[in-house]
């Protein structure tokens, strides 16, 4: 059984809760009082993971606070696929975009929980990296682009793409808007219309891959 | 400013089924794309509450505002209003259209009655779309081979070869859009990384 100690407005549990969906992995979501209660920050949390933080993963006696981790595990454990090619050149590839995903924490992340949960921090500074965070990724995907690939590292979508996926697509609850990214947002209409997409308050499958709502 | 065409986004970035917001001057517009591929643009206000159409999505041959659900077929007028859904809408309800046109992979807007057809670009294909802080008489500033007003053109130095360059401007409120677009046999990974050096140059100035 893997638990997964939750938050639902939290963009990195939303990032395992996806790549779990993804790969018809089940979860046991446990939910921890981030807002307005600070649960991660109480003893007894910290006992499991010391930094605080959310989410944190336990199957037996692995514990993992890390996203990004738990995004390969899962992948190793249901869909080796998602890892990428596995040449020596894509493989660290995804390793790159894994460690970016931390940038966009860093500078979205934060501008969205500055905005939202009122955290403090130099908004101003946050949103100008998160802009510098997307122009790299906005130039990357134009490549892919030029190239005729859809996914950030080779051929089909990676955990690389569904780590940078969600801060992305929350960036506007931060104030960063994706309008002068176009390459971002056919990006990211690719990963809303990919199959088992799951949603979370403020990210939405691609609405016309919904069904229309029924007629009264 | 007169009236005239002025370039939004490229045709590679609106697919069939898609949504995006569009600037004439200073109006915002909603720019989207039915799933057959009719092209329109409107005022970016919903005709209910004034709320932004462009955040909204595409169903079929309708867009759908994302606030309250109404929804508006490709003429502009409202076909649907969840909350009366027994109502025809009355034919007054209509988002406030622009004339919206494709040529060479560029997407252009302009008021409805344009008497003459946008700019021909011959013998040049789209790159790519991006956004700059500063203004444009910085970006001419350091690339002084390029030049025009909405239209910038010139012949440039990229990976040891002259090459056809030309910016279709858009002005924003804190900078500038342009619309790139280069020789059909140029290098486009080579022209787009030039750009971004331009962008670098440019922004760098500004802020030195
Ligand atoms: N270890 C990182 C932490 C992710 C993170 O920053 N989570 C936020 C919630 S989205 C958090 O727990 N913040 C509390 C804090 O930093 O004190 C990861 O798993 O990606
Ligand atoms: S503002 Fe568009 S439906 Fe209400």
């Amino acid at each position: 059984m893997i638990r997964l100690h939750d938050y639902v407005l939290s963009a990195s549990c939303y990032k395992v809760r996806l790549m779990a969906a993804l790969l018809g992995v089940r979860l046991d979501l446990e939910a921890v009082d981030f807002h307005p209660g600070r649960a991660h920050k109480s003893l007894a949390f910290r006992q499991l993971n010391p930094a605080g933080t959310l989410p944190v993963m336990v199957v037996d006696d692995l514990v993992l606070t890390e996203s990004t981790a738990m995004l390969v595990y899962l992948a190793r454990l249901a869909g080796p696929e998602w890892l990428g090619p596995g040449t020596p050149q894509a493989s660290a590839q995804v390793q790159q975009w894994l460690a970016f995903s931390g940038r966009l924490a860093a500078s979205l992340g934060l501008a969205r929980l500055h905005d939202m949960l009122l955290y403090t921090g130099d908004i101003e500074a946050l949103r100008r990296d998160g802009h510098l965070a997307l122009r790299e990724l906005e130039s990357a995907l134009t490549e892919c682009r030029f190239a005729g690939h859809d996914w950030l590292v080779g051929t089909a979508p990676t955990i690389a793409d569904i780590a940078c996926f969600p801060n992305v697509a929350l960036s506007q609850d931060g104030g960063v808007t994706l309008d002068p990214y176009p390459a971002i947002r056919l990006w990211s209409r690719r990963v809303r219309s990919l199959d088992r997409f799951v949603e979370m308050p403020g990210i939405h499958r691609l609405h016309e891959l919904r069904p229309a709502p029924a007629e009264a | 400013m007169t009236t005239r065409w002025i370039a939004t986004g490229l045709s590679h970035d609106l697919p069939n089924g898609a949504v995006m917001a569009g600037q004439w001057q200073a109006t915002e517009l909603a720019v989207w794309r039915s799933a057959t591929g009719k092209l329109a643009a409107w005022k970016d206000r919903c005709p209910h509450r004034g709320m932004r159409l462009s955040h909204g999505f595409v169903r079929g041959e309708t867009l759908s505002c994302i606030y309250h659900g109404w929804v508006y077929g490709t003429d502009g007028g409202c076909k649907h209003i969840p909350a009366h859904p027994a109502l025809t809408p009355p034919a007054a309800i209509c988002a406030e259209g622009f004339a919206c046109v494709e040529a060479n992979g560029v997407l252009w807007l302009a008021p409805v009655g344009m008497a003459e057809d946008p700019p021909r670009l011959v013998d040049l294909r789209p790159v790519r779309t991006l956004s700059l802080t500063c203004d444009l008489a910085t970006i001419l500033g350091v690339e002084p081979a390029l030049g025009g007003s909405d239209i910038i053109r010139g012949s440039v130095r990229i990976g040891g070869q002259d090459e056809e360059i030309c910016l279709l401007v858009q002005p924003r409120p804190n900078g500038i859009t342009f619309h790139a677009l280069c020789s059909a046999r140029a290098d486009v990974v080579q022209v787009s990384r030039w750009l971004e050096a331009l962008r670098r140059s440019a922004e760098e100035k500004v802020a030195a």
